[in-house]
């Protein structure tokens, strides 16, 4: 398996992963949020709070490019996003709503296509994530026959596949069942401890040995926990 | 440049400056409409063989040349909408393509009643009026994306992208279609130049109506901008002062 | 490059991986594939019946009959290109790929055309045996298809992208794709129609040709950006 849990050299510097500076999106004629500032650091995990509609997913989406409809910077390692996009994407995994999986093909053919668009892996890799997501033996199933939880689980998968600096994961908790939970909070640790950094957005409590933090689109703002 | 470049991108800067200049144009264009269609009408000699028929000309040429030129002014906004985001670029794009359509099917129209003595029917595969047909179909095309999408943001970029795109296409469209039916006669060019088959008595005139016609396109574009300026920018305070204004001198 | 960025693929690999899985599905959905290819066969039947069985007309209407129905059928199996990649969320994915969106764009458009454009040129044959298309058309018919179907399939999916996000959007396709291929369906069905008159048919394949080529550098450059604005 593609190894993610080597130290990362930035961990030491001053320049943030990521730099957002005086966001501002509005939608339907109603601002979501504006002059939002935050940092992400390696090693942060961040969550991404707030009420139904505060805009969480469209922060996410904001910050991965797939939404251009907002004013202010966005910096990766110190240089703005559109300057060196195709860099970011290279450290940028993002898991939304919509988790990716074709339902026609089987575990394996899906993996292998997503993953065939950042990193090379072999069918061997494809196994050992998907054991490890807790799907041993579905390689080869097709995934229309899966359940909610078991697709989530085959996208999060690319977590362990995909080498990927920065994790953007919008609601990844949702339809996992409780091993699942746990499954995907232990990588969100092991992530971050080996310098990587996570943004997330879930109502799940997390239950992490790691420093969370929080930032909250209600009341606006980045802290520490 | 560039400082000029981005205030014109401001509608409000737009909406009062095209207020100051409105009256003028609409002046401009009466005078010369009145001008040039009692001229057409009435002065111009009946050609030798098409007879009054040829009057039609002062209205059909001007009206087919500014429906010629919709595609480009679309696609210019499209760029400007796509790469600076200007929303006044959009707001024109947006007024010109339903202009732009009743200007084509007027062309159309007066194309066929032109071509009913001519060529003894009302509608000819004419490489001309094919390829505006086809242009007409195009320009459908963007008012139906328009309208499918919700967002108008996502609209302004779709429909940009669209008009790029039909614009790259439109000589090509004209290309093929000149090449499909080369059997009609070719385009009768209206040169300025001296050996032209018609004489000043004949272009002056029709030069006027171009203007006049050029400006009452543009007139409308204007008007029809700024209603929509009103409604986007709705919620900003210069729009919400001038609707109050409005309604105090109005009691 | 850090640590946590591994190595990268090339971009031949997701260009290949892109293809094969776009023709593993469409091979998957067997209907799919065989839908289109019906229309096109219903549809040009329908022409005898609505003109004329008489072999003289048939001839004569033969090249415009089929390349209409080619273009309508192609029309029918464009909306397979992206939506289910749209309502599964792989277009993000795609989207959000360090590779250049160009080929990977061409790599869904290749497929889609392997898949519902070549099988239209393969059956078309037949189908101008039925309509009396005279024998020395047959060759300018396939590779007038061949040259062209291409081409609607890189304009269809600029459409597609701009609609994918759309409730409904049969019609609006249509509306707004069918009037960007007139150009290719006027040199195919023209030079089929000079094939059977002796007229030499090196401008036709010329045209043809220079439009493959300017769509295929400019396409999927705009279906790229139109896929951008629809996920937005």
């Amino acid at each position: 398996m593609s190894d993610s849990h080597i130290h990362n050299p930035d961990a030491s510097g001053a320049v943030p992963l990521l730099r957002a500076h005086a966001l501002f999106c509005e939608r339907d004629d109603r601002v979501l949020f504006s002059g939002l500032d935050f940092d992400v650091q390696a090693g942060d995990l961040m969550q991404v709070q707030g009420s139904n509609g505060s805009g969480k997913t469209t922060l996410l989406r904001i910050l991965c490019g797939l939404n251009g409809s907002y004013e202010g910077e966005l910096y990766w390692r110190g240089v703005p996003i559109e300057e060196d996009r195709e860099g970011f994407l290279a450290s940028l995994l993002y898991l939304g709503h919509r988790v990716g999986v074709n339902k026609i093909l089987t575990a394996r053919e899906n993996l292998r296509w997503s993953c065939a668009l950042h990193s090379p892996v072999t069918d061997n890799d494809i196994e050992t994530a998907l054991a490890r997501v807790g799907l041993a033996g579905y390689a080869d199933v097709i995934c229309r026959n899966m359940s909610a939880g078991q697709q989530q689980r085959v996208s999060l998968a690319r977590l362990l596949l995909n080498p990927a600096t920065l994790w953007v994961l919008d609601e990844p908790f949702t339809t996992l069942d409780v091993h699942g939970v746990r499954t995907l909070e232990s990588l969100l640790a092991e992530h971050v401890l080996a310098g990587g950094a996570v943004l997330v957005t879930t109502h799940h409590p997390l239950a992490v040995p790691c420093t969370l933090r929080r930032l909250n689109l209600d009341t606006r703002g980045a802290n520490n926990s | 440049m560039w400082q000029w470049f981005f205030r014109l991108g401001s509608p409000k800067w737009f909406y009062e400056l095209s207020g100051r200049w409105l009256p003028w144009l609409v002046v401009a264009m009466t005078v010369l409409l009145t001008i040039g269609i009692v001229w057409a009408l009435l002065f111009v000699p009946a050609d030798y063989q098409q007879g009054d028929t040829i009057r039609i000309m002062y209205v059909h040429v001007p009206v087919a040349s500014i429906s010629l030129a919709c595609f480009p002014l679309m696609a210019v906004a499209g760029v400007i909408t796509l790469v600076w985001k200007m929303k006044l670029a959009d707001m024109v794009a947006k007024c010109a393509a339903p202009i732009g359509a009743w200007f084509t099917a007027v062309a159309l129209a007066t194309g066929a009643i032109w071509g009913q003595p001519i060529w003894g029917t009302w509608w000819a595969w004419d490489a001309r009026l094919t390829s505006m047909l086809i242009q007409f179909f195009l320009l459908i095309g963007v008012i139906a994306l328009r309208s499918a999408i919700e967002s108008p943001d996502a609209a302004a970029r779709a429909c940009a992208l669209l008009s790029v795109v039909g614009a790259i296409n439109v000589p090509i469209i004209k290309y093929s279609v000149e090449w499909w039916n080369t059997l009609h006669q070719p385009a009768s060019s209206f040169s300025m130049a001296e050996d032209s088959p018609f004489g000043p008595e004949i272009w002056v005139p029709l030069v006027i109506m171009i203007f006049a016609v050029y400006l009452f396109f543009v007139i409308s574009l204007i008007l029809s901008t700024r209603t929509e300026i009103l409604v986007r920018e709705r919620r900003s305070q210069w729009v919400v002062d001038l609707v109050a204004a409005d309604k105090t001198q109005g009691a | 490059m850090t640590a946590l960025a591994g190595p990268q693929v090339t971009t031949f690999t997701a260009f290949r991986a892109t293809l094969r899985r776009d023709l593993l599905i469409a091979l998957t959905r067997r209907n799919d594939l065989l839908n289109p290819l019906m229309f096109f066969l219903i549809v040009v039947s329908l022409f005898p019946l609505g003109v004329s069985s008489d072999p003289q007309e048939l001839t004569r209407i033969a090249a415009g009959t089929v390349w209409v129905s080619a273009l309508l059928a192609s029309m029918l199996s464009l909306d397979n290109l992206y939506r289910a990649d749209y309502e599964d969320g792989s277009l993000e994915q795609l989207l959000l790929s360090p590779q250049p969106l160009y080929f990977m764009v061409l790599a869904k458009n290749i497929a889609h055309w392997l898949v519902s454009g070549l099988p239209v040129v393969l059956l078309a044959p037949l189908l101008a045996y039925m309509l009396y298309l005279p024998a020395d058309a047959y060759w300018t018919l396939m590779l007038t298809l061949l040259l062209g179907t291409p081409v609607l399939s890189l304009f269809g999916s600029i459409g597609v992208a701009l609609t994918v996000g759309l409730g409904s959007r049969g019609l609006i396709l249509a509306v707004i794709v069918l009037p960007l291929t007139v150009p290719v369906l006027i040199i195919g069905a023209k030079a089929v129609a000079d094939a059977s008159l002796g007229v030499s048919l090196g401008m036709h394949y010329a045209l043809l040709g220079a439009l493959l080529a300017l769509s295929l550098s400019l396409a999927p450059l705009a279906s790229a950006a139109a896929l951008k604005i629809s996920v937005n």
